[in-house]
């Protein structure tokens, strides 16, 4: 299978807002297709860089180019994208049919054309028989469906959403976190969801992008940016983690060995001799007991927490350091809390990031 | 049962209460059809005369043209600035916008003998004579607070994220005002735009120090006659006046819903 080409291509984008400079030289690659998050806390400047794709806010400098066309400067109805707003922004004063129907009006198109456009985005939506509703007689789930079979009704080259779940309850959205994505593929959609939530990254996207104070950290797909963090930031803001400070002492073929208040540790990277460096490991490649091929700890049990299909156990290691394991249910020993405990994991799977890069 | 009896009282409270405040208004309107110049229970017919004299009271059609005239005008002028203003207090980043929207709004909060008085003797030392400049002027302060008060709150009420949401759906920016923006706002606009004319069509209290003998309100031009000649014809016109007002609030109803009049939509 070939490489499909660029579809949306954003470049060395900046933009200022006062002294605060919210996108930092941005690049960012999207193939047609593809869903991408851009995760991050607020402030990190996701929102901007969906809002300058839109065309709501174009960048100070830099370019973007949609669908092979370079439209930095493009006003927004000229672009031909599609959002999905956190507030949905359904018109009030139209029905849902009305809504649905609203750029294909705008567009001029033929009335016979946009009852069926309107119809099929409907059904797609699953909402078909309730274009004759007032919004306001709507749930919040389905304006939020509305607001989406809206942004799909005109075919854009991109759809994006700028937190657009975060408004329903925790239940509905997880529910609503497959279907859309499910819903997207069916329709080849290319789309970029804001969020500052990591399950909701983790779950819809092919690529997610991690960004922090107006730079993308890390660009990988959910599963290689969580067992990969390129950085302590990623790492952090993606899953939970064993985080323990340490000097490097050795190293060689990209790996360290760093000495810790818990012993001696070896992780992935590379770093001079006597870098500080936080030395960090994802709490499912944990597991009890002693093992000198591993990575290793003891330490005494701080708390048990029961989460269904996990456990998670808090381990006070000393000197400030702590160990954060997860065993599966399927684990039949489970420590007890004041339990004196040893844990071991993969030094393959350990990995050092510069200690002064603290988030 | 407590409940039912007190949802029985709270039913016969709400009644008697709508009748006292409609009774006057029954009263006059059958008194308007009374066929005698004294207004007798029962009645002992129903006759039209009256209307028929309403146009033949000694200065009615000025009096009524001029009431108009300064309705109309000041609503309109009100609709146009209070509009303006409510979108500098509600949308811009004005220092003390909330201390000015209170500035703009306080005239609804002034007796009106006070309002009166303070604006002949500031028209006077600012030389400004002419009755109906005067006139138009003070209904000015008048029917502007009903404006900017309702469109401040409409406009706050707004989501500029629909314009932007419309803006992306295919719409220029003018575009998207008219056809978002306009449509959400125009409730606010109509419901403002009734009260300020009734609010003005009705006035007394400001009107009465601006008035000379020559142009009087309408409001003033009635109780001129109740004093001189208390006959049904004042009935009449007051019915006619009640009936205009109901068209009107008919009209509104049908376009935006009176729920909304009332304040009480969301």
């Amino acid at each position: 299978m070939s490489e499909p080409a660029p579809h949306l291509v954003i470049s060395a984008v900046s933009k200022r807002f006062g002294a605060a400079t919210v996108l930092d030289r941005v690049d960012l690659t999207i193939r047609r297709g593809e869903l991408v998050t851009l995760l991050g806390p607020s402030g990190c400047g996701k929102t901007t860089l969906l809002r300058a794709i839109a065309g709501l806010s174009p960048p100070d400098t830099g370019t973007i180019a949609l669908a092979g066309r370079d439209v930095t400067h493009v006003p927004p109805h000229r672009r031909n994208v599609g959002v999905v707003f956190q507030s949905y922004a359904l018109f009030p004063h139209l029905t849902v049919a009305g809504n649905v129907a609203f750029g294909l009006k705008v567009r001029g198109a033929p009335k016979a054309e946009i009852d069926r456009a309107v119809q099929r985005a409907l059904a797609l939506v699953k909402l078909g028989h309730l274009g004759g509703r007032r919004i306001s007689a709507l749930s919040g789930g389905q304006q939020q469906r509305v607001a989406l079979a809206r942004a799909i009704a005109v075919e854009p080259d991109v759809l994006l959403f700028d937190e657009a779940l975060s408004a329903l309850d925790r239940k509905l959205r997880e529910e609503m976190q497959i279907e859309l994505r499910r819903l997207l593929q069916d329709v080849k959609a290319t789309a970029i969801f804001v969020t500052h939530d990591q399950d909701e990254a983790l779950t819809m996207s092919d690529r997610v992008a991690v960004m922090n104070k107006g730079r993308i950290e890390q660009l990988a797909a959910p599963r290689e940016l969580y067992a990969r963090p390129a950085s302590l930031f990623a790492l952090n803001f993606v899953g939970l983690s064993t985080r323990i400070a340490g000097q490097v002492v050795g190293g060689q073929d990209g790996m360290v060995d760093v000495v810790t208040p818990v012993g001696r540790l070896s992780a992935r990277g590379a770093f001079q001799l006597g870098a500080s460096v936080i030395v960090a490991t994802r709490p499912e490649q944990l597991r009890l007991g002693a093992d000198h091929e591993a990575n290793s700890a003891s330490g005494r049990v701080r708390s048990v927490v029961f989460q269904g299909s996990r456990t998670l156990v808090d381990v006070d290691a000393g000197a400030g350091a702590s160990l954060l394991a997860e065993l599966s249910g399927r684990e039949a020993e489970v420590p007890r809390v004041h339990d004196e405990v040893r844990f071991a994991w993969p030094a393959a799977e350990t990995f050092a990031f510069a200690a002064e890069a603290s988030p | 049962m407590m409940t039912r009896h007190a949802i029985i009282f709270c039913w016969v409270l709400a009644i008697g209460l709508a009748l006292f405040l409609l009774l006057p208004l029954v009263v006059i309107a059958a008194a308007s059809f009374s066929p005698t110049p004294v207004f007798d229970l029962p009645l002992s017919g129903a006759s039209l005369r009256w209307y028929g004299r309403i146009g033949r009271l000694d200065g009615f059609w000025p009096s009524l043209s001029l009431s108009l005239q300064i309705a109309v005008l000041s609503t309109a002028l009100s609709l146009v600035a209070g509009t303006l203003a409510a979108i500098a207090i509600a949308r811009g980043r004005l220092p003390g916008a909330t201390a000015l929207g209170t500035l703009l709004v306080s005239p609804l909060m002034m007796p009106g003998l006070v309002l009166g008085i303070a604006l002949l003797q500031y028209f006077r030392m600012i030389g400004l004579t002419a009755t109906w400049s005067a006139l138009l002027v003070a209904h000015l302060v008048v029917t502007l607070p009903y404006v900017a008060r309702t469109m401040i709150a409409g406009l706050s009420r707004f989501d500029f994220t629909l314009i932007e949401a419309a803006r992306t759906l295919g719409c220029t920016y003018a575009g998207s005002v008219i056809r978002v923006m306009v449509p959400a706002l125009a409730p606010s606009f109509l419901i403002s735009g009734l009260f300020s004319l009734l609010a003005s069509f009705d006035n007394y209290p400001v009107s009465i120090f601006l008035t000379d003998v020559r142009s009087k309100t309408l409001p003033i031009r009635m109780l001129q006659y109740i004093e001189e000649a208390p006959d049904p014809t004042l009935a009449a016109l007051s019915t006619l006046i009640l009936a205009g007002t109901l068209v009107l609030l008919l009209i509104s109803d049908r376009l935006v819903g009176l729920h909304r009049m009332a304040g009480t939509a969301d």
